[in-house]
């Protein structure tokens, strides 16, 4: 496709986007979050864009991707698509087999809702448990509630049996998944990924947060036997798995940016005060001024990462951190300007604005903070500087 | 441009840059008399002109043509080897080029971006001590007499007006319309009788800054510039636009400055080890790369849209606001993490621009970019009415 058509077909999908979610924002249910309809998207082909063609997807890239979930961020929607998004990813990233097509095709159909497990706090590595947890040792499932513990999933191979142990909280659209790939580290070869069925050993709890708009589920393995078949060798870097969940917070956060600034300066245009509208005094104007400011570079930001991630470029790790530690601290201030500057009606529960600013401030958390992607950046700097 | 043939030229240039680059003109500039800083930067001029990397950004036809990827390669490349920054001829192959570019007649352009690249200096009569932020107030006027104007008035912050042969001036020419409609554009010619340039220290000690008093100075009609009461939707035209482009090579000189920071944090301390050690330090520096970064990729996108002509009426402003603070912060924590080390007297040469290492005068000198060309202050309010459309300040009466 040339470069015209691409950003016509981007158009054409931010267009549906905008009149698919309209009706789910939180301004228009008087905030409360409204469940996007799964199947309506599905059809519109969400969560098939990048699944290949012949099972049913569009054969399309992250940069298609993209243009969807910031549009999911400006609506402040609640879909599972986060959660199908990282299946695909995964599904992607594993070798071809009848069992992986067949379930790539039901995630594209809408018919299959699903879930990756993996780590999606500030951790580096996908498998390996966070420093000062002993070495390699990820299986505090065993204990019993299973609640503590480092993050992580590993397989035990005794004998001609497989078992699965360890826990991840927080796993996106986890609750009302119908799979659960667990990522999950298998020594001495590569990590796997783990195709399993919620209630058949695996626990999946429930994780209520603040941000309504999300759902989480806290999902744990307490040696659950597993089948051998299930448990697919990743073809592909199963980093690429927590490059794109925090390109996706990223793009998310700057749709709820841009959404925050655009309600902003369309209240602080019409409400007046002093004979005047607000949005005429400079201490209101230069906030806002502020927020455009941000979101610009933000925007940039965001972009270069999905580029290089399409790209496969080396840079991209780099690229990605800079996104996300800028694009999240840039929703935070945007939707608290927001809040700030519609003055007491912003405040309101009706008004919607908070379910913004709440899904900023989890989004901030989500696949790393700022100042663990920041440390990640600056993991460089010991040896040579950066180009 | 393949990214092939863009590693070419960047080979290219780096060859260059190797070969000409004066070794050691830090040292060599520094504290020198105004003629020998004129002379070095004229000579740095002809040879960046000499290899065609003087005007990249002027259109083909005109001795430039380099793609935006072209340029960015060009200026990254300067700035890592730290040449001399073309401080002299910065008002010259940016606004006044510009301007000729954009509203000048074809004689105008033909007798000036010529002379530009022999060395011509401009600089821009458009300040006033009364017309500051408030630019449309502006008092200088200039008389029409036939085909001729007679000028009057003062101008102030007229950058290199010493060395300056021709001068971008703003003067009333209806003193009875509205104050934007009664504004023209002229060229004027420094060596007319009535001049008189009178140099103002800045608070780095510089001379560069300069007052301009302006007695019956006489410009020909055919130095006016667009319509006669036109001068200030030209001026707002291609400076607009131009903002845009200066910021595409300062982007990469900043980027320039985070190395050296990072550089300077990796020295050890008397007391208290590497400050690159240090998660605090380590915080901020990965900020300020991701600042840069960012900055970086808007200039792109700026210069990309405007030479499309697709450019948002407040881009230009945002990048040179984020520009100008995040050159401010980055100076200012330099200073501070170098401690008092860096509150030594040193003096840097003209020929560089804020970034000369030595932090704490870089951090005095970054001022110099967030007061002129539009206050940050005027650039937020530029982009809440121009970008956002949010109304107006009411007028006072």
């Amino acid at each position: 496709m040339t470069a015209s058509a691409l950003a016509e077909f981007h158009d054409e999908l931010r267009g549906v986007a905008r009149d698919l979610l309209a009706p789910t924002s939180p301004s228009a249910a008087g905030g409360e979050p409204v469940v996007a309809d799964w199947r309506q998207l599905a059809r519109a082909g969400w969560p098939g864009l990048e699944v290949p063609e012949e099972l049913g997807g569009s054969g399309a890239s992250l940069a298609e991707v993209a243009v969807v979930i910031e549009e999911l961020g400006r609506a402040a929607a609640s879909t599972p698509f986060l959660g199908a998004f990282l299946a695909v990813s995964a599904l992607r990233l594993v070798e071809p087999s009848p069992a992986r097509d067949e379930l790539l095709a039901g995630l594209a159909a809408g018919d299959v809702l699903a879930a990756v497990a993996l780590p999606t706090g500030d951790v580096d590595d996908i498998v390996s448990p966070p420093s000062g947890h002993g070495d390699g040792d990820v299986g505090d499932g065993r204990t019993p509630g299973g609640a503590a513990g480092p993050v992580g999933f590993r397989v035990e191979r005794t004998g001609g049996s497989v078992h699965l142990v360890g826990r991840a909280p927080f796993v996106p659209d986890a609750p009302d998944a119908d799979r659960i790939l667990v990522v999950a580290a298998d020594p001495p070869s590569g990590p796997v990924l783990v195709d399993v069925v919620p209630g058949s050993g695996v626990e999946v709890r429930p994780t209520p947060v603040v941000d309504a708009t999300r759902s989480f589920a806290e999902v744990v393995a307490d040696g659950t036997p597993v089948d051998g078949a299930r448990c697919r060798p990743f073809a592909g870097d199963p980093q690429e798995l927590l490059r794109r969940g925090a390109v996706a917070v990223a793009l998310d956060a700057v749709g709820l940016a841009a959404a925050a600034l655009d309600a902003t300066v369309a209240y602080v245009a019409v409400r007046s005060q002093f004979g005047r509208p607000v949005g005429s005094f400079q201490a209101v104007k230069h906030a806002c001024a502020d927020v455009a400011v941000e979101l610009a570079v933000s925007r940039g930001l965001v972009t270069d990462a999905v580029e290089q991630l399409v790209a496969g470029a080396p840079a991209a790790d780099a690229a990605v951190a800079m996104a996300k530690a800028h694009a999240v601290e840039t929703a935070v201030a945007a939707t608290g300007t927001a809040v700030q500057l519609h003055g007491g009606i912003g405040y309101t529960w009706e008004h919607g604005l908070h379910v913004y600013l709440k899904r900023a401030a989890l989004d901030r958390s989500l696949f790393g903070s700022p100042a663990a992607h920041r440390a990640r950046l600056a993991s460089r700097y010991g040896a040579a500087p950066p180009v | 441009m393949s990214d092939r043939a863009l590693d070419d030229f960047r080979a290219e240039v780096r060859a260059w840059c190797r070969a000409h680059v004066p070794a050691g003109w830090r040292a060599a500039e520094t504290g020198v008399p105004e003629d020998e800083f004129v002379a070095f930067q004229k000579q740095w001029f002809q040879r960046l002109r000499g290899a065609g990397y003087a005007v990249p950004h002027w259109p083909a036809e005109w001795g430039g043509g380099m793609s935006v990827p072209q340029q960015v390669v060009l200026y990254q490349e300067l700035a890592a080897h730290d040449a001399p920054r073309l401080v002299l001829a910065f008002v010259s192959i940016h606004h006044a080029a510009s301007t000729l570019l954009g509203a000048g007649t074809d004689e105008q352009r033909r007798r000036h971006l010529p002379a530009i690249l022999d060395g011509e200096i401009w600089c821009q009569g458009f300040s006033e001590p009364e017309a500051g932020s408030d630019l449309a107030a502006l008092r200088t006027t200039a008389r029409r007499d036939g085909d001729r104007f007679v000028v009057n008035g003062q101008k102030l912050w007229a950058s290199g007006a010493r060395h300056a042969d021709w001068c971008l001036l703003l003067a009333r020419t209806d003193p009875h319309a509205p104050k934007r409609k009664g504004i023209s554009y002229l060229l004027l010619d420094m060596r007319s009788p009535g001049i008189d340039v009178r140099p103002i220290r800045n608070a780095l000690g510089d001379s560069h800054f300069c007052e301009v008093f302006l007695d019956d100075v006489v410009v020909p009609e055919a130095n006016l510039v667009g319509p006669e009461n036109a001068g200030w939707q030209v001026a707002q035209a291609t400076l607009s636009a131009e903002r845009g482009m200066t910021m595409l090579e300062l982007a990469e000189r900043l980027a320039g400055g985070f190395r050296w920071l990072l550089a300077d944090c990796a020295r050890p301390r008397d007391v208290g080890g590497r400050p690159v050690d240090d998660p605090v330090v380590r915080d901020r520096l990965a900020r300020f790369e991701t600042e840069l970064t960012g900055l970086r990729s808007v200039c792109r996108d700026l210069v990309e849209r405007a030479e499309a002509g697709t450019a948002g009426p407040a881009d230009a402003s945002i990048v040179k606001l984020y520009y100008s603070e995040l050159l401010q912060r980055l100076t200012g924590f330099a200073a501070e993490v170098g401690g008092l080390d860096a509150h030594r007297q040193r003096s840097k040469p003209l020929s560089s621009g804020w970034e000369s290492g030595a932090w704490v005068l870089d951090f005095v000198g970054s001022w110099e970019w967030t007061i002129p060309g539009g206050s940050s202050e005027i650039q937020r309010t530029i982009i809440g009415e121009r970008g956002l459309g949010l109304p107006r300040e009411p007028a006072v009466p």
